[in-house]
């Protein structure tokens, strides 16, 4: 799609508000050319007059921060749709997307902390939360520096890496896996089963993607039910440890200590390698922004927060009206379904000065990456964590960093951003 | 409208402007307090947007929530006055109050 076509839609007239696909400006966020530049899209649907209305999704699509702060926000906005749906509707929408007759999958992974509501919601989050605090998670950065400094020693013989799979992938596994109490070997099993549950979120999934997916699932949760029982022999200072000692208090079910545990793996996996990709690419491709931050390492938390802002590593999310509400000056009817587009917000001018800048010192930086409202990002130190201490290592171990190949292709979707591969060469300092 | 004061740790002041009804967080970032981090946008649901109320003023304010109250057990030094900003409702008692905003969020 290019630029030309998108801003020869921008007179939508009040009379072109009703969803009208034909000869209008079509979203199609699978192309190649959305993936090389997304943010010129989203400014041509921010420049309409009110929400875009996505045909494809039947979802009107908020890239003003101000709509998307306020749907966040708004208590009636729901991720799920139950409330107002029947049981039988409830079953149809699952098997129309294809997330039907995979049982493990179907409790472990479709209900969750993230898709709960309600008194659900804030039990679980109340019960997970102090696990996510500054304090707590500053305890693990000694362990994060140990395994970033063993990374980089096993890589640094090379000059040339692709620093999304040989250094980025690698991380998250590492990392969460230590945080809930995974052994450091099976790492790479943690990588494996997240990755193989996420591809069947993607919109081009199919029949050998969902039968992946439940595998996977199923595996991840016998190895939960045997590292529990571990646990509950002889408890340790970890996550699963204390998850344990809530659910025997009652505060939570055996199942949703599972699927906590997996929605925390899952949701902390693709998009740590993801905005590691897109960070390291940002500093490549401003190198005075990146000289800054070698020069001052102070910058280091500014940067990290513009490296979330500048290329959002989770753009994308949903929200289900329960009452007749305005969003973006329009009415809109219970039931309706909008796109929270993180990612366009955080590129509006309206808020960010130069929004399409990348900049190091940027501040204040209220940019909605980790989302907004009642489920804001639980994860959200422990990412920011990482990114300080893998930045601020590679900075005085290597200097001399440069991309290889320039043209960087990033994932193709919505939901995902992030390069596909970041070819560079680097010399040690 | 109701002239508030935040107090920043390194003593600077800076002057904010309420209506009645908004929440001091709101006021806060209005007025360019970054130290008010606010990162959840307001939902009681980040902890990073924690001020310290002068006793005075934290026994005449609503008294917080519980969701509030189990926040609070989770900021950086908590103080006996210290309130999540983004639950507290200006009112037009709170005509030239002062609030206390910590160094650090995070
Ligand atoms: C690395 C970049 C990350 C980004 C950009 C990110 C972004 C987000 C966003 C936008 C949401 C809100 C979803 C919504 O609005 O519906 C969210 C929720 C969540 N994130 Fe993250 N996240 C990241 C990393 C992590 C990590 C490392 C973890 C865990 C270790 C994590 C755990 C969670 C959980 C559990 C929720 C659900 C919270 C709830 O529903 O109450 N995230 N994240
Ligand atoms: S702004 Fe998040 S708790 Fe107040």
């Amino acid at each position: 799609m290019s630029l030309v076509v998108v801003m020869s839609s921008f007179d939508l007239r009040e009379e072109d508000m009703s969803p009208d696909p034909a000869n209008k400006f079509v979203l199609d966020p699978h192309s190649a050319a959305f993936a090389a530049n997304p943010y010129d899209v989203y400014a041509a649907m921010r420049a309409m007059d009110a929400p875009y209305y996505w045909e494809e999704a039947d979802t009107w699509m908020l890239t003003k921060m101000a709509d998307v702060e306020a749907v966040a926000l708004n208590k009636t906005m729901l991720r799920n749709n139950e409330a107002f749906i029947t049981e039988a509707d409830r079953k149809a929408q699952q098997r129309a997307i294809n997330f039907h007759d995979m049982p493990f999958h179907e409790r472990y992974v479709q209900v969750n902390l993230l898709e709960s509501e309600g008194e659900t919601h804030d039990r679980l989050r109340k019960v997970v939360f102090r696990e996510f605090t500054p304090a707590m998670i500053a305890r693990q950065r000694d362990a994060i520096q140990t395994f970033v400094d063993g990374l980089l020693d096993e890589l640094s013989e090379q000059d040339e890496i692709d620093f999304v799979s040989d250094f980025a992938a690698h991380v998250p596994g590492h990392i969460i896996g230590r945080v809930l109490g995974v052994p450091d070997e099976d790492a790479p099993r943690l990588r494996h089963w997240s990755e193989e549950v996420v591809r069947f979120f993607d919109p081009g999934r199919d029949d050998a993607d969902k039968a992946r997916a439940e595998l996977a699932t199923k595996e991840f949760y016998e190895y939960l039910l045997n590292l529990l029982a571990d646990r509950e022999a002889a408890p340790q200072e970890d996550l699963l440890s204390r998850l344990i000692a809530r659910r025997d208090a009652g505060q939570l079910s055996q199942d949703e200590l599972i699927s906590t545990a997996m929605l925390i793996l899952m949701a902390g996996h693709g998009s740590t390698i993801d905005v590691l990709g897109s960070g390291m690419h940002a500093l490549l491709r401003y190198p005075a922004e990146h000289q800054k931050l070698r020069d001052d390492g102070t910058l280091m938390k500014t940067a990290v927060q513009e490296m979330f802002r500048f290329e959002s590593p989770l753009p994308y999310f949903h929200r289900f009206a329960t009452d007749d509400t305005e969003v973006g000056g329009r009415m809109f009817p219970a039931g309706t379904r909008f796109g929270l587009l993180y990612g366009a917000a955080n590129r509006d001018p309206a808020r960010f000065e130069n929004p399409d800048v990348f900049d190091v010192g940027r501040t204040p930086n209220r940019h909605m990456a980790f989302g907004g409202g009642g489920h804001f990002c639980l994860g959200n130190h422990l990412a920011r964590l990482d990114m300080d201490v893998i930045f601020t290592t590679i900075n005085a171990r290597f200097s001399d960093i440069v991309l290889t190949e320039t043209e960087v292709a990033y994932k193709r979707g919505l939901s995902v951003r992030g390069p596909q591969a970041l070819r560079i060469e680097w010399k040690r300092a | 409208m109701i002239k508030l004061t935040f107090v920043q740790a390194d003593g600077s002041r800076i002057e904010a402007e309420a209506s009645p009804g908004t929440s001091l967080m709101q006021a806060a970032v209005n007025a360019g307090v970054d130290a008010i981090a606010a990162e959840c946008g307001g939902a009681c649901a980040c902890g990073t947007c924690h001020c310290v109320l002068p006793q005075e003023w934290f026994e005449r304010v609503a008294a917080p929530e519980a969701d509030e109250v189990d926040m609070l057990e989770f900021v950086i030094d908590p103080q006996p006055t210290s309130r999540l900003s983004c639950q507290v409702v200006v009112t037009k008692e709170m005509q030239g109050m002062e609030v206390n905003v910590p160094d650090t969020q995070v």
